[in-house]
């Protein structure tokens, strides 16, 4: 379910995939905090210490966290139409961006580490402005590749200079 | 001399200049930060330190004398039939290629030193990325303006051929000065090259003032300190002797410090706004716009046509009187010191305001244009078939939502907002990079949506905020759609040979 439906086309949704490639990333972030508190509470005060609230805070706030990932990733999308690229994404705050092809001045796909493992990539146009925010994170590398292709080929034949 | 295609130096007083400018600023330095040690280094009176003083300024002044002087050697720049080149730096070399059929703007930017001796720096911006442009400095005035009717003259598309391909005047390079063909050639390339221009507008200098005076930054600038000063005043001496006992009379001096500080601040920025709308004025040419201003330092640039990507007009509460407004603009070339270069007219009348609209979008597209864009400048509601934000959007700006509306021409979008200051955007069709459309949870609840238009790097930010969603999605969608057919019949690269501009008179 969408909020933004273009005509004639169908939303791609990005890879569920991404989904672990963002939770390992919070994970390596909380982790260490988890570790830290635990081991403060442990210590510092006995089994009933007050102190034990701070974890259980860091495992909350992991919870909380992990729930916003799955429904960012789940409302991520795009959509290639006849002469533009529509992105969507964001579900508190959405946002939808359109970007003409003969408009992209170059199209860059990036993957981590974790990215690569689990076949995935980022692909994001650019064009003269600097407002444009118009990445798709979590492709399918082979679809990644094929989109960066078919991008700059479009762009090519409606490049229109600035 | 015109456009050199032999590697060719900067005029020989660059080195001068430069040095003298960095020196200036190191002067200056000390002089501010060493206030102290200066004085008791005076105090003292001991011929032995001011001897060295001087001394290690001599040296200090040589030594980047012949800094600034090699490095001046290694700068080379020349004009090739599709590109201004540029070879610079002494430890790391450095080439720099400014590609004609990417040009956005050249200026003729005279420093109030090369001011004084009658010198200038040519400056070409090109689209893409950071640095790409080129900076040639120093070059003779005359010699700097006619460089710049060549690189348009070049960029345009109307030479078939280089128009002038000697170099003389600096003795830098004696054989074009024997070369039979120079004068004939010289002669032909200054004929072409004076392009006649018309005077659109210019800025009267008491308006400046009077414009400048008649805004916030100013008049909080002058009434804070004057209040304070009279609340002091008229509390009188009994409560300044009340304040004395307890002791917080530093306190108050720390406040006026900080308070006169916080005044010159602002003064300094009222004055550079002043500097850059000195002397404004606006010509049109067949090779673009022509805008000089400046004080002390001056700046003359020139803007071929169709490389204003988006235009802003401004009121501010107090121009109302006056029906004043302000007109910036994004260039696409122009990377750093936006504000300097960013302006299309500092103040004018309506009326002005608009021939300045004109100028850079000479058709908008509507049978009614001036019906229209008074619409949008003091319009309100659904006047003039502007699309109106709807009453519940009173919930995010009570006071501005009657203001807010868009309205989309043949040609270019407006967008139109502000309740004091008023504000409308003007985004040519062709000119649209992307287009975006967000939402929060707030707005989610009342179904609004704002509309970005997303422009170049620049002053100018479009935003239709709080429209209805359903207005904001078709909006989204025609304009990516007028955007596209925009583009199909836009202003190219090389304008003049597309447009037919007769030859001879570019």
């Amino acid at each position: 379910m969408t909020w933004f439906q273009p005509e004639g086309v169908e939303l791609q949704y990005v890879s569920r995939r991404l989904i672990v490639v963002r939770l390992v990333a919070l994970a390596l972030l909380l982790l260490p905090a988890l570790v830290g508190t635990s081991l403060l509470a442990a210590l510092v005060a006995g089994d009933t210490s007050i102190l034990w609230l701070l974890p259980i805070g860091v495992l909350l706030l992991g919870g909380f966290l992990s729930y916003v990932i799955v429904r960012q990733v789940t409302a991520h999308a795009w959509a290639e139409r006849e002469d533009d690229l529509v992105v969507v994404r964001g579900r508190l705050w959405r946002r939808v961006t359109v970007i003409p092809y003969g408009r992209m001045q170059y199209v860059e796909v990036q993957s981590g580490p974790l990215g690569r493992f689990l076949g995935i990539a980022s692909v994001q146009l650019h064009t003269a402005s600097p407002g444009t925010d118009a990445s798709i994170a979590g492709v399918p590398t082979a679809e990644a590749a094929r989109l960066r292709d078919r991008l700059t080929e479009r762009g090519q034949a409606r490049l229109a200079g600035l | 001399m015109r456009a050199p295609s032999e590697w060719t130096r900067a005029h020989i007083i660059s080195p001068f200049i430069n040095g003298a400018q960095g020196f200036v600023v190191f002067l200056v330095i000390v002089v501010v930060q060493g206030q102290q040690g200066l004085r008791t280094l005076l105090e003292q009176e001991h011929m032995l330190y001011v001897i060295l003083g001087v001394v290690g300024v001599i040296l200090l002044a040589s030594v980047v004398f012949v800094v600034t002087f090699f490095q001046w050697r290694v700068n080379l720049y020349r004009v090739t039939d599709s590109a201004v080149e540029q070879r610079r730096g002494l430890l790391f070399k450095q080439q720099r290629q400014a590609r004609l059929d990417r040009l956005q703007a050249v200026d003729v930017v005279q420093p109030f030193l090369a001011r004084i001796f009658g010198f200038a720096e040519l400056s070409v911006e090109v689209a893409g990325g950071e640095k790409s442009g080129v900076q040639l400095k120093f070059l003779r005035l005359a010699h700097a303006e006619q460089l710049r009717n060549h690189i348009i003259h070049l960029a345009s598309g109307t030479a078939e051929k280089p128009l002038a391909i000697d170099a003389d005047d600096v003795g830098v390079d004696p054989v074009a000065e024997l070369s039979p063909l120079s004068q004939s050639d010289k002669a032909r390339a200054i004929a072409a090259q004076a392009s006649p221009a018309r005077e659109v507008y210019k800025v009267p200098v008491p308006r400046l003032l009077l414009s400048t005076v008649l805004t916030w930054r100013f008049i909080l600038a002058i009434l804070i300190p004057v209040v304070f000063v009279v609340a002091l005043l008229v509390a009188g001496n009994a409560t300044l002797e009340v304040v004395r006992e307890v002791g917080i009379a530093d306190d108050i001096a720390g406040a006026f410090t900080a308070i006169a500080t916080a005044a010159l601040a602002a003064l300094g920025v009222t004055y550079s706004y002043l500097s850059r709308g000195f002397n404004f004025t606006a010509q049109v040419a067949a090779d673009g716009i022509r805008l000089r201003h400046g004080m002390l330092d001056t700046r003359r640039q020139t803007v071929p046509p169709g490389r204003v990507q988006a235009i802003r007009l401004r009121q501010h509460l107090l121009w109302r009187r006056g029906d004043w407004w302000r007109v910036s603009i994004n260039v696409a070339g122009y990377q750093d010191n936006q504000t300097a270069v960013s302006t299309l007219l500092p103040v004018g009348t309506r009326q002005e305001a608009l021939e300045a609209v004109w100028l850079v979008l000479p058709d908008l597209g509507d049978p009614d244009p001036e019906g229209t864009f008074s619409a949008a400048l003091s319009g309100k509601g659904e006047e003039n078939d502007f699309t109106a934000t709807p009453v519940r959007s009173a919930w995010f700006d009570p006071l501005q939502w009657r203001y807010r509306g868009t309205r989309a021409t043949d040609r270019a979008l407006l967008i139109r907002r502000g309740w004091l200051t008023r504000e409308v955007f003007v985004v040519p069709h062709e000119r649209t990079q992307s287009l975006g459309i967000r939402q929060g949870p707030l707005q989610r609840l009342l179904s609004l949506a704002d509309v970005h238009v997303h422009s170049t790097n620049g002053p100018v930010r479009p935003v239709a905020q709080h429209m209805d969603v359903e207005d904001a999605r078709e909006l989204l969608e025609a304009q990516a759609e007028r955007a596209t057919l925009s583009r199909a019949v836009q202003t190219p690269d090389q304008w003049a040979r597309i447009v037919g501009v007769p030859q001879g008179t570019l």
